[in-house]
């Protein structure tokens, strides 16, 4: 066995290479099983960060951490599916197990992460590592772009990924102009598929005409939102995919650099990145691949808050403007893309951008990643065009059970809140869901039937929110507490009527005032709980 | 070329890189805050801040938004009201304590406790859970860690880190459960600190207090503040004395000194107790036969003069050198050197504290 390596090897292995913060930390961290306070001050000196701030970093992340032997306890998901299918059992029975939050694995619960290593299965002696669910086969026969290739045997491996088109459109892209590149995405009509919507090619055009370098591209893999696991499909069974994307991005937006930010409960990815990296080397020349795996914070998805984690700063979002197209990593102009956004990117150049606008249903464009959880007889991740009935996916698709109904549906995993049983006549698409009061987000949706407590669903939802809370806005940081205590025991104003007026006055003040999605999207549980189950609130009111 | 925007209904002008809540201060409106310190990056944190923009999304943070031409923003309106009191009440439902606050504690220590008169808000609506974990027990003699009252908005992190450039403290944990503290929360002692105090004075609720003037918080007496001049260098930050009748009972650094915008350090902010030391002269003494006895003021003098010339005349005159204490008021040391450069004709002057 190799001796474990010294401070200053770890440092020096690290320090000049960019972003070295959070992979230091991660190496501290597996050679002594926690961070250690001398590990810590030799991180803090070496990288000339305050001690003080970098200890308040660490302090901020779930995964990583002071306390001795903290590396290897197990972690088991507590996200909304996972506990329908008994993971406070699982917490319960696994010694020294810590709750974590959704682990994205709602298709095939329950997750279990224990230092690298992650788990899955129902009970603590079913426990074993296992690949990510390949999706269901399009039941509608619909042409897909990010799925169409995943389910192709070897497609992770790079012979495989070549042997089914892989890396014709980088070699085409290779031979065209930037402008060129940037045309055929802007006339595709691919938008940001993490939630925001923003036009991609508006924002790869934005980063090649900002002034001032180097040009940095980041490729958001922090799929941290409960109910969402759609990332995690693309990374494992089509890494190429998203690596061809971004070398793509790369000679249309002039950087010549990229991040993937992991979140750090994929391990299994992490592997099969580097793996992948490895295998392509050739295919990417010219483009400098760097993987940063998170350290465990839902806030880390939203774009800044992610940058100042790579960055090494306290993973707070920042105000905006300036945004980061002009001054994103480091100040530089920077790209911010979704996993699946990235994934669409080599499909459009290969095939089209009419192809892929034609994709969508109506005046939609393209199609979208839906990772359809919870009661329902076949979770996982579908792809639909943009615009598509949520009835056809929920009951032609996937099905419920039978002599089941469908008591809500949450939209962006849990950030949209609940749809109810007379709100699903929807299609998937922002405008439609937004008239609903929801969104579609990242395209989570976790589906309850009629057995379910959507009181108590509703309070786990904003436990959730206030756990990962990061603390930098009022009305977030104290809202999602208050909510969560209101929903948890009796607390504040006791009367239904008083109750449900300081909710709405704390939900209506945090949507408005909040810095961010997380603490502006929070209250859309209690909202749509108050308008589709006010009996049920009252009913739990007053049996207080 | 002019910039102008309309700000409740009156076209001002502003100047480029100017965000909102700059302009807004400019023409007098009293735009609520509490992260806010125009010296330090604004953070819009505490939200209060909001304005209203006309074709924007939802309300602004004022603080971060930057001004632009064309531009016809609502500083005051019901709804922005309505969220106001919605955030104060929030912040006095985690710090019930915060609408009463000694003025001792700090510059900045009544900024909450007057926008909970301004809204109405006692801490009674939205009670629940409190979150600051107080450092009573850190045994620094000069800085209160009365984190009960913290509001987190991070005022006391960023002064540390941009102005003083300690970067002693920072944010732990997340959420609701944030905690300001040092590195491994060690005293401050065992940090970068190094008591400048100007984490107190920025503090909005008095959650860092200053420990040495909260000796005389029982004083009755109202507090009289006088500006004056640190004497402890060269730098010249301006202060204010506060005093309760006859008694100095604490130092507050003057936000609009121009060669400290607030700063201090260590001696300027705390090293003031010796005013009134016990220890100090009270009256003139002499040296009798080896003892230092009572003496009038006369012939304290006499003897000192004598003594002065004896040296010249024996010496000359380069034999006399003066040395002014630090501590001593302006007027002396001026006084020191004024009589040593008339008498003596030389330049044989210092102060102990010359930077």
């Amino acid at each position: 066995m190799p001796a474990s390596p010294t401070d200053e090897q770890l440092i020096k292995r690290w320090q000049d290479e960019p972003a070295p913060v959070l992979p230091l930390l991660h190496a501290f961290n597996e050679r002594d099983g926690h961070i250690s306070r001398e590990g810590l001050e030799a991180i803090s000196a070496g990288l000339r960060i305050p001690l003080a701030n970098l200890h308040g970093s660490v302090t901020f992340y779930h995964h990583i951490s002071g306390e001795p032997e903290s590396r290897d306890r197990p972690r088991v998901c507590m996200g909304p599916i996972c506990r329908l299918n008994g993971s406070e059992q699982l917490l319960h029975d696994l010694e020294g197990a810590e709750p974590m939050a959704c682990a994205g694995r709602c298709d095939d619960p329950i997750p279990v992460l224990q230092a690298d290593r992650a788990l899955v299965g129902l009970s603590g002696d079913k426990l074993q590592q296992a690949p990510s669910p390949l999706p269901p086969l399009n039941p509608g026969g619909l042409e897909e772009c990010c799925l169409a290739s995943v389910r192709e045997p070897d497609r992770a491996t790079c012979s495989g990924y070549m042997r089914t088109g892989g890396y014709a459109a980088l070699a085409k892209a290779r031979e065209m102009e930037p402008e060129e590149i940037l045309q055929v995405l802007e006339d595709s009509g691919l938008a940001g598929r993490g939630g925001a919507g923003f036009p991609t090619a508006t924002k790869w055009r934005a980063v090649r005409d900002a002034q001032g370098g180097p040009k940095t591209l980041v490729c958001n893999a922090d799929e941290g939102e409960p109910g969402c696991f759609k990332d995690r499909v693309l990374l494992d069974h089509d890494p190429h995919a998203i690596l061809e994307g971004m070398a793509i991005a790369g000679l249309a937006t002039g950087a010549a650099r990229g991040f993937i930010y992991l979140r750090y409960e994929y391990p299994q990815t992490l592997a099969i990145l580097e793996r992948a990296l490895e295998e392509a080397k050739e295919h990417l020349d010219g483009f400098e691949f760097c993987v940063r795996r998170g350290a465990g914070a839902y806030i880390c998805g939203e774009e800044t808050s992610l940058l100042n984690s790579l960055e090494g700063e306290h993973p707070f979002p920042r105000n905006r403007p300036p945004f980061p197209v002009t001054h994103g990593f480091e100040q530089t102009p920077t790209v911010v893309n979704n996993v699946e956004t990235l994934a669409s990117v080599a499909p459009i150049l290969a095939r089209g951008a009419e192809w892929y606008a034609g994709l969508g249903l109506g005046e939609h464009r393209g199609t979208k990643l839906i990772s359809l959880s919870g009661d329902v007889l076949r979770p996982g991740n579908y792809e639909v065009p943009m615009g598509f009935p949520l009835k056809t996916l929920l009951f032609d698709w996937a099905g419920v059970p039978e002599g089941r109904k469908v008591q809500a549906v949450t939209m962006a995993g849990l950030s949209g809140g609940f749809l109810g049983a007379a709100d699903l006549d929807v299609t998937l698409d922002e405008a439609c869901l937004r008239a609903k009061g929801s969104f579609l987000g990242a395209g989570g949706i976790m589906v309850f039937d009629d057995r379910r407590d959507m009181f108590e669903i509703a309070r786990q939802s904003m436990e959730f929110f206030a756990s990962e809370a990061c603390g930098k806005c009022f009305p977030c940081r104290i809202g999602t507490e208050r909510l969560t205590e209101r929903l948890s025991e009796p607390s504040g104003a006791l009367a239904p009527e008083a109750w449900t007026e300081e909710v709405r006055a704390i939900g209506y003040t945090m949507i408005e005032l909040s810095a961010c999605g997380l603490g502006k999207s929070a209250p859309l549980i209690t909202e749509s709980l108050l308008r589709l189950f006010p009996e049920e609130v009252s009913a739990k009111l007053e049996a207080r | 070329m002019s910039l102008d925007l309309t700000l409740d209904g009156q076209v001002v002008p502003f100047q480029e890189g100017e965000t909102l809540y700059e302009v807004a201060s400019r023409h007098g409106d009293k735009i609520p805050t509490l992260c806010y310190d125009k010296r330090l990056d604004p953070l819009g944190a505490c939200r209060l801040c909001v304005v209203e923009v006309e074709g924007a999304n939802g309300p602004l943070a004022s603080c971060t938004t930057p001004a632009r031409a064309g531009m016809a923003v609502r500083t005051v309106t019901e709804d922005l009201e309505r969220h106001r009191k919605t955030l104060v009440d929030l912040v006095l439902s985690e710090n019930p304590k915060g609408a009463e606050i000694d003025p001792l504690r700090g510059l900045a220590s009544q900024e909450l406790a007057q926008l909970s008169v301004r809204y109405g808000s006692d801490g009674t609506r939205f009670a629940g859970a409190t979150s600051g974990h107080s450092r009573f027990d850190d045994p620094n003699p000069m800085i209160l860690r009365d984190y009960d009252n913290c509001i987190s908005c991070y005022r006391c992190v960023r002064v540390c880190a941009e102005q003083e450039g300690d970067y002693a403290i920072s944010i732990t944990g997340r959420g609701f459960g944030t905690q300001i503290s040092a590195e491994f929360d060690v005293d401050l002692e065992d940090s970068d600190c190094t008591f400048c105090g100007q984490c107190i004075q920025t503090c909005p609720t008095g959650a860092l207090g200053d420990l040495r003037a909260l000796q005389h918080a029982d004083l009755p007496e109202p507090i009289t503040a006088t500006r004056s001049i640190c004497p402890y260098c060269g730098v010249g930050c301006s202060l204010d004395l506060l005093t309760k009748g006859e008694t100095l009972v604490g130092v507050q650094p003057a936000m609009d000194g121009p060669a400290n915008e607030g700063a201090l350090c260590i001696k300027g902010q705390f090293a003031w107790e010796w005013v009134q030391h016990p220890d100090r002269l009270t009256e003139p003494l002499v040296r009798k036969d080896g003892e230092l006895v009572p003496a009038t003021w006369e012939e304290a003098l006499d003897r000192a003069a004598a003594g002065f010339a004896q040296a010249g005349a024996e010496h000359g005159r380069r034999s006399v050198y003066a040395v002014a204490s630090g501590r001593a008021p302006h007027e002396s040391a001026y006084s020191v050197q004024k009589f040593i450069r008339v008498n003596f004709g030389t330049n044989q002057i210092d102060n102990c504290s010359r930077a």
